[in-house]
């Protein structure tokens, strides 16, 4: 017969006659008790070992019984200084026997309730006085906790052990010892002969192809200590989040758009009924590009849009009072939204002419000279979204951006009245988050005005909305500070233990 | 967004409404867009709107909008106006840069420290929003009192003047001053002339507003001392000055509108542009104002409907038409149009669309039940972003940490600190699209390579555990005249990887795995670039096409990004793995 090595030490340790404890048999084969314990086991269900097991009570001190075997009880603390203040004689009082015994926090309200319940004493009228006939020497509860201490027998009855009980003084507990002996089968074994199976620390391909695996015994891991944490690539939070957008969009039937992020003002901003004297057209505000300025735009669209600038669209409609010049509309700037996509691929100019209906959106970088803080970049990322159709209502817009964000697990949606200069209706969006419960501001959005989509050649109604994909992200990773995530800033140890999303 | 101050004790009396909570207005004006903000030193309620009704800029206005939204009001209101007495006469040597001036005379003002720090705000306010900052408008408000005007000759009205003065010519005591000064003098030495010096100091002849005893406003600078408005002003002259005459005429009309809600009464005056004056408005070269004509637009029943998705009857149409301050007539034809008159203080009705929202918010959005639009569509990524995708998912299985860095950067660190130079032939030394006028050292213009991007989060992470093997598929651009926009605007696939054992072979090794993944055949013929270390350079060639740069970085580099570990890497256009 063979048997694993540890396994082998344990029945010839064990006796067919006396109980041997685990203990015992560790004590003599060198082995941890845990491992003993497990080859006993698998002894006995091998049938050569029986294993009994006994539970006895165990009685230990808990910390603050054990401060209470050195520092003395509070309530005893408390008569003696009460004495050292002649309390004995006259009534002496509370704060004073209280400093005296230096007592504090919790102690105070302990010493009190038991120093009455013992008779140590009285308290009237805040005032402490001791009883001449108590002797605190002979409180039991001191005594038992005292030989507790030692390791000895308390030896005093139930009530007072359950008393240091309740007052969180003692533990106590149950422990089971474990006792083995040969059975009949096991002195067989050890009678005809077994020997040890060999040790191996690798499973190597040699074991493998010999088959020499069967026979071995493999040497225990300590399976629960840390192993260096592996490390692989991942994709960008940012990325993950913008993924996770495209999903959802192109599963409510958006196609993608893309276009140029350095692009003329006209797409930019003009297309988009700003004018030209727009506070969000100054130089503070857009990143002027320092390149010739941009020829290749349609002479009709050109002027469609001028006259909707300087005139406005429609029987009764009246223009900006406000300069227009072609050379600024033609100037290159980076986007500040990426709502030119959107003007570019209504116009027709980035693709075929487009009938009703359609879906369009873009998760893609817009630029805008704010100031940096932990929520504002000068570079971040804009979804974008339009629907063409023909009469689209104010219901359908609530519609469609309700089912979006209901996809992120933002409910309740509210559609607060806005103003835009190229949407009419417009609305902020505003939304719950979905743990801290705050409204916070979720997009702007609202129905493209006939001054944007009449010079572009659509005569159907687009709504549209807009937001940053950064505010999503930071809801749904709980970061604080943008610039952990975006940038040549970022800390390369915070993307690699961000939390996937999905 | 614009602010407004709001003293809820005015509001109450304004409104008429004495017993409303500061609570229960909040609730009321968040219904109308406006959103409380705080509160001020003062205690007034601050609230923030959007930038189109420019006629709440003040409580006056907030309280006319409440009173249509309670139906206190209904309809549109105009106050009445008597005929004129003054004159603005503009003299022919008005700077051509600011040709246009309005104005009105109020009479009856009762003017206590509330309603006088009212008009200061709603002045300051219209400056900051129409006025673009007192350059298309500003606005000049006097105790009329203190003006001389006697007519010229007999039987003539009392006129003021709007001409052009010589910046070191005619001198006057500003506000918030003692001393005379010149126009120049002003500009140089007055907290206020400082402020606004770059509206005028390019012009020839200066903005004045002179009267009988001579110079007493420099606009859009200051006014002058001797016309300051005051809580004893009985009587004020209101005088705008702008680039565009619409716009200081509507200017002028809130504040009038401010002013006649307070009990004033409004008095016109005649703006006279000389004869054969290079810029007539385009209203005429005589004007009455304030010009309170109402504006007229139609609108269809139909659009109303489909617009908001809700069915109307016609009353209901006409009810929300008069709380939102608007009168509507309609005839009962087929299809219904209503001729919708709009009063002379909204700058935001541009279109029969704006009529329709004005409708919504009578209506209550609050009141439309979203509903999912019946439009079938088919959903699909672009080709550039799906190929993106599959060329970051290759990346990150080859166990690079995926990177998203700005596409702003400086020629210190696209160049310098990479040993390159612009306009080189080498791989990113092509020409920088440039950031006019750049508002830091950091942002001065686009990235044309991604690998520098890479070594300043290499830099940057100096701290943290190695092996830091880094990637990025972004976006990269460099001047090229050749494009529509003056711009190339590519894609690029970076990757690095910063190691004790980082060689030429581990980047290679993980470039060809890459390749494979996409059936492209690599190529890597020697080549040099001041970036990396000469003899462990080639060129990525992909398909026969010379596309990128892979090698070792040169320690000077690594130096100069403090790395204390070499750094091997690859960079290519995206392109050539389509």
């Amino acid at each position: 017969m063979r048997l694993p090595e540890r396994q082998l030490a344990v029945l010839e340790a064990a006796s067919a006659t006396d109980e041997r404890t685990i203990d015992e048999i560790a004590a003599e084969t060198g082995l941890k008790p845990e491992t003993v314990t497990g080859a006993a086991f698998d002894l006995r269900d091998e049938g050569l070992l029986s294993v009994v097991e006994t539970a006895a009570e165990t009685l230990g001190l808990t910390d603050e019984g054990r401060r209470y075997v050195d520092d003395d009880l509070p309530e005893t603390r408390l008569y003696r200084a009460g004495l050292a203040l002649g309390a004995d004689e006259a009534a002496v009082s509370m704060g004073r026997v209280i400093g005296e015994a230096d007592l504090d926090g919790p102690e105070v309200d302990i010493a009190l309730s038991n120093f009455a319940r013992k008779g140590l004493g009285s308290i009237d009228s805040g005032e402490l006085r001791i009883a001449a006939d108590a002797d605190p020497d002979a409180d039991r509860e001191a005594a038992a906790l005292a030989a507790l201490a030692d390791g000895d027998d308390p030896a005093v009855d139930d009530a007072v052990l359950d008393q240091l009980d309740s007052r969180g003084l003692v533990d106590r507990g149950e422990s089971v010892t474990r006792s083995v002996t040969l059975t009949d089968d096991g002195v067989d074994a050890l009678m005809t002969g077994v020997e040890a199976t060999e040790t191996v620390s690798e499973l190597t391909p040699e074991l493998l192809a010999s088959g020499e695996w069967r026979d071995v015994e493999f040497s225990e891991y300590n399976v629960e200590a840390d192993a260096p944490t592996a490390q692989g690539g991942r994709k960008h939070v940012l990325r993950r989040t913008a993924d996770r957008v495209k999903d959802v969009l192109v599963g409510m039937g958006f196609q993608e758009m893309e276009g140029p992020h350095a692009d003329s003002d006209f797409w930019i901003n003009d297309c988009l009924f700003m004018p030209q004297d727009h506070p969000a057209r100054t130089h503070w505000d857009r990143f002027a590009l320092d390149v010739p300025p941009m020829e290749g735009i349609p002479d009709e669209l050109m002027a469609r849009v001028e006259a909707a600038h300087r005139d406005g669209w429609g029987i009764d409609g009246d223009g900006y009072h406000s300069p227009w010049s072609k050379d600024f509309a033609r100037e290159v700037a980076l986007r500040g939204h990426t709502t030119s996509l959107s003007m570019r691929y209504l116009s027709g100019i980035a693709g075929a002419e487009l009938e009703p209906p359609q879906r369009y959106f873009s998760v893609e970088k817009v630029y805008r000279n704010d100031t940096l803080d932990p929520t504002h970049l000068l570079e971040f990322f804009q979804i974008e979204g339009w629907v063409m159709a023909e009469d689209l209502s104010v219901r359908d817009l609530m519609g469609t951006f309700e089912e979006f964000y209901r996809q992120f697990g933002i409910t309740d949606i509210r559609f607060k009245p806005h103003y835009n200069p190229y949407t009419e209706p417009s609305f902020e969006l505003f939304g719950e988050h979905p743990e801290t419960g705050e409204e916070i501001e979720i997009g702007n959005s609202g129905v493209f005005r006939e001054e944007v989509t009449g010079p572009l050649g659509v005569d159907c109604d687009v709504m549209a909305w807009g937001l940053a994909l950064e505010r999503l992200a930071m809801l749904t990773t709980g970061a604080e500070d943008i610039r952990d995530l975006h940038g040549t800033l970022a800390d390369i140890e915070f993307l690699r233990d961000a939390e996937v999303s999905y | 967004m614009p602010v407004v101050d709001i003293d809820t004790d005015e509001l109450r009396g304004l409104t008429g409404r004495t017993d409303t909570s500061d609570e229960e207005f909040k609730e009321d004006l968040f219904g109308l867009g406006l959103e409380f903000e705080g509160e001020t030193d003062d205690g007034l309620l601050q609230f923030e709107f959007a930038p189109d009704r420019l006629d709440r800029l003040s409580v006056e206005g907030v309280a006319r909008s409440l009173r249509y939204h309670y139906g206190d009001d209904r309809g549109v209101y105009v106050p009445d106006t008597n005929d004129p007495e003054w004159t603005i006469e503009v003299d022919e040597s008005v700077p051509d840069e600011r040709p246009y001036v309005t104005g009105a005379v109020v009479r009856g003002v009762d003017l206590d420290e509330g309603a006088l720090e009212s008009l200061i705000q709603l002045q300051e306010k219209l400056h900051a929003t129409m006025g673009r900052g007192r350059a298309k408008g500003a606005i000049g408000i006097h105790d009329l009192a203190m003006v001389k005007g006697a007519p010229l000759q007999e039987g003539a009205e009392p006129s003021i003047t709007y001409r052009g003065v010589d910046p070191d010519g005619d001198t006057f005591v500003p506000l918030d001053s003692n001393d005379e000064l010149t126009p120049n003098e002003v500009l140089d030495e007055h907290a206020t002339g400082e402020t606004y010096a770059d509206l005028v100091e390019d012009l020839d002849r200066y903005p004045a507003i002179y009267d009988e005893l001579g110079l007493f406003s420099f606009p859009p600078v200051i006014n002058g001392k001797r016309t300051e408005v005051t809580t004893g002003s009985r009587e004020l002259f209101v005088e705008l000055t702008g680039t565009d005459q619409w716009t200081i005429d509507r200017m002028c009309n809130i504040i009038c509108y401010a002013l006649s809600a307070r009990g004033a009464t409004i008095e016109e005056v005649e703006v006279n542009y000389a004869d054969g004056a290079t810029h007539p408005s385009e209203y005429g070269a005589e004007l009455v104002r304030p010009n309170f004509d109402t504006d007229e637009k139609a609108v269809g029943h139909d659009r109303i409907e489909t617009l908001l998705g809700v069915d109307f009857e016609p009353e209901e149409v006409v009810d929300c038409f008069e709380r939102a301050g608007l009168d509507a007539s309609y005839t009962l034809d087929e299809d219904v149009t209503y001729e919708v008159e709009i009063p002379p203080y909204r700058v935001d009705v541009l279109h029969p669309l704006d009529l329709v929202d004005d409708v919504g918010r009578a209506y209550g959005f609050d009141n439309l039940e979203p509903r999912y639009p019946d439009v079938g569509t088919v959903g699909g990524r672009h080709e550039r972003s799906r190929l993106e995708d599959a060329v970051r998912t290759s990346l990150v299985g080859l166990g690079f940490e995926d990177l998203l860095n700005f596409h702003m950067t400086s020629g210190t660190e696209n160049y310098d600190r990479m040993n390159l130079g612009s306009g080189s032939d080498a791989f990113g030394g092509g020409d920088p699209v440039e950031i006019t006028e750049p508002y830091s050292e950091e942002y001065t213009q686009l990235r044309t390579w991604a690998t520098p991007s890479l070594l300043m989060l290499l830099e940057r992470n100096t701290h943290n555990a190695y092996p830091q093997d880094v990637a990025e598929v972004g976006f990269a651009a460099e001047r090229d005249e050749t494009e529509d926009t003056n711009v190339a605007e590519r894609r690029h696939v970076a990757g690095a990887v910063a190691r004790r054992d980082a060689s030429y072979e581990a980047a290679k090794g993980r470039l060809q795995a890459l390749c494979d993944d996409f059936g492209a055949e690599l190529e890597t013929p020697r080549t040099e670039h001041p970036s990396f270390i000469d003899g462990r350079t080639a060129a990525v060639v992909i398909d026969g096409e010379e596309v990128g740069v892979i090698g070792e970085i040169h320690p000077a580099v690594l130096v100069e990004h403090d790395l204390e570990v070499p750094v091997a890497a690859f960079e290519f256009h995206l392109n050539a793995l389509q």
